[in-house]
């Protein structure tokens, strides 16, 4: 092997290392993205129906503005539960039992519950 | 179906008969008035009728400025002329209901012969049937023609449904109604009231929510989504979609005591229709 | 220097892999499965009757269930087997939101 190949192969193997690491952050920043994109749309969590949400307009009024959370819920899973099933705390409550029911599956409510959590 | 309904019937007899345990639809009507006089104090009671725009001002004068040209005018106005054509027997919609067209206030009403609640839909169909005419398709097409020219000359009539104490299935089909409209149905798990009783005058998204009372007297609607005139139970069929629940069939019994349970609950108010609504 | 390079091919390799399975796995034509199919198409149908018969049936269960079968005609068993499954999955839960709510009494903020 020529020393001239073997510098470009390792280029190319620095340049594949670092597009791997740019895709790690990106990733992170992408499962931010993610839970809002999840929270807002109409087909998945369309929290904005009934909750006011910064960032997302024409909000709904059936429920709290959804600010300040990790305020109002300092445990992650106590959040996490009222957004799994919201009829557990409040057998009246209109909003959706999005965990129980499967309107987002797994991966996808942690999305939403982190991206609502850091509110 | 007829063994559902029986089912229906046996569960519901001994609630009926319990007596004052039960709400009788009196007490249920008399605890949803109360609730919406508190919640909507400046609004009339006959106003309920005009949905949304009953408890929202901005809405209200756009819907008003439509009302100068109604939409559903045409409608009206086509109805007018099926009503005048002759069947291929030579009869007519005359001959099936003599008292004229504007008889929308006696619907629905319990047929004790039949064993079931009959709608005006139904009663029209009916009609065709008895003459030897093709049914009418139950949620769009030319049956809101007729609805609309029959509703038009039935406004001002109060609604006025009985539900008559000799016939206890009576009873049965109104807590049947009663029972859908409680009933937290679909993926996203609302029943009837969630939306039009207890959040009725919020926002979702960027609609009001309109209150029961009075949500029967404006039928036939003509929707602008639609671009046309639509039925009552077109209407179930479409709340009942966006909850992800299958929708039920129009004039099907679920949606039949649906109404009776709806229109109960409009007893004294106006009929109003054909109405436009957004 | 050909032990680093080794080592990152290698890297490389196992980066790459995990796709190819993936890939793999949704185009593959596992005639084998077709027995499992056709039983879990079967039980998401009775479930969904089931559901049906109380007045409990989602919306959705019905287009899911067409798709599973248009998903295995096309040799795509895990997609559609992933269908049948949520079919009967959401019809089971629909029948089961029927039975919890029985008796309706008014709810509370009408009392
Ligand atoms: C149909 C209306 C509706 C929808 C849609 C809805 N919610 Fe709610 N939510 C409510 C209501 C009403 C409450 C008040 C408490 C209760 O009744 O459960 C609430 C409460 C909450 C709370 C507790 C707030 C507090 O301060 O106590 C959180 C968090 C929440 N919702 C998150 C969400 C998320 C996330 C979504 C979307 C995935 C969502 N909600 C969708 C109606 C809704
Ligand atoms: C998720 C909320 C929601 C639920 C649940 C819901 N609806 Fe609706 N409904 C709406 C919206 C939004 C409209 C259009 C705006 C309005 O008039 O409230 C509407 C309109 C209506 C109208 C027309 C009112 C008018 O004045 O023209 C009727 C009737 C109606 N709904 C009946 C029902 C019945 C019966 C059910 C239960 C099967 C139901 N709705 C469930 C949201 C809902």
């Amino acid at each position: 092997m020529s020393i001239s190949k073997s510098t470009s192969l390792m280029r190319k193997t620095l340049l594949a290392a670092a597009s791997v690491a740019l895709l790690g952050t990106s990733q992170l920043a992408l499962a931010d993205e993610n839970g809002k994109e999840l929270a807002f749309t109409r087909k998945k969590g369309n929290c904005l129906a009934c909750h006011m949400i910064s960032g997302g307009s024409n909000a709904g009024t059936i429920g709290p503005a959804l600010i300040d959370m990790k305020a109002r819920f300092p445990k992650r899973d106590v959040l996490k539960a009222q957004i799994w099933d919201a009829t557990v705390n409040n057998p009246e409550s209109p909003m959706p039992p999005f965990g129980k029911h499967k309107i987002l599956n797994d991966k996808e409510l942690d999305a939403v519950v982190d991206f609502i959590w850091n509110l | 179906m007829k063994r559902l309904f029986t089912a229906a019937v046996v569960i519901a007899l001994p609630l009926v008969m319990a007596g004052s345990a039960v709400a009788s639809p009196a007490d249920d009507s008399s605890a949803i008035r109360s609730y919406f006089s508190k919640k909507f104090p400046a609004v009339e009671l006959n106003e309920f009728g005009n949905g949304v725009y009953a408890i929202d001002k901005v809405s209200r004068e756009s819907w008003e400025a439509i009302e100068e040209f109604p939409p559903y005018e045409t409608f009206v106005d086509a109805g007018e002329e099926m009503w005048n054509t002759a069947f291929a027997n030579g009869k007519g919609y005359k001959d099936c209901f003599a008292d004229g067209p504007g008889v929308a206030h006696k619907y629905p009403h319990w047929d004790k012969e039949k064993g079931m609640v009959m709608t005006l839909p139904l009663a029209i169909n009916n009609c065709r049937k008895a003459n030897g005419e093709k049914p009418l398709k139950y949620a769009k097409g030319s049956i809101n023609d007729i609805l609309s020219y029959m509703t038009y000359n039935s406004r001002g009539h109060k609604t006025n449904v009985v539900i008559p104490s000799d016939d206890p299935r009576a009873m049965a089909a109104y807590e049947e109604g009663k029972q859908f409209y409680f009933a937290r149905r679909g993926q996203l798990n609302f029943s009837c009231a969630s939306c039009h009783m207890q959040n009725s005058g919020n926002y979702i998204r960027s609609d009001i929510l309109s209150p029961a009372l009075g949500h029967t007297t404006g039928f036939p609607v003509y929707r602008s989504k639609w671009g046309t005139v639509g039925t009552l139970h077109r209407r179930f069929k479409g709340c009942n979609k966006q909850v992800r629940a299958k929708p039920f069939k129009p004039q099907g019994q679920e949606y039949r005591n649906l109404e009776y349970f709806l229109t109960y609950m409009s007893n004294g108010l106006e009929l109003n229709g054909p109405s436009a609504r957004k | 220097m050909k032990a680093k390079l080794i080592s990152t091919l290698f890297a490389g390799l196992l980066l790459v892999t995990p796709f190819v399975a993936v890939n793999a796995g949704d185009d593959d034509k596992h005639h084998g499965d077709d027995g499992a199919l056709k039983k879990a198409v079967a039980e998401a149908t009775a479930a969904k009757k089931k559901a049906a018969s109380v007045g409990g049936e989602w919306r959705d269960i019905g287009k899911f269930l067409k798709k599973a079968k248009k998903a295995a005609k096309k040799g795509k068993m895990k997609k559609a087997m992933k269908l049948a499954k949520k079919a009967k999955w959401q019809a089971e839960a629909g029948y089961k939101q029927v039975m919890a709510q029985k008796t309706v009494e008014l709810p509370s903020y009408l009392k």
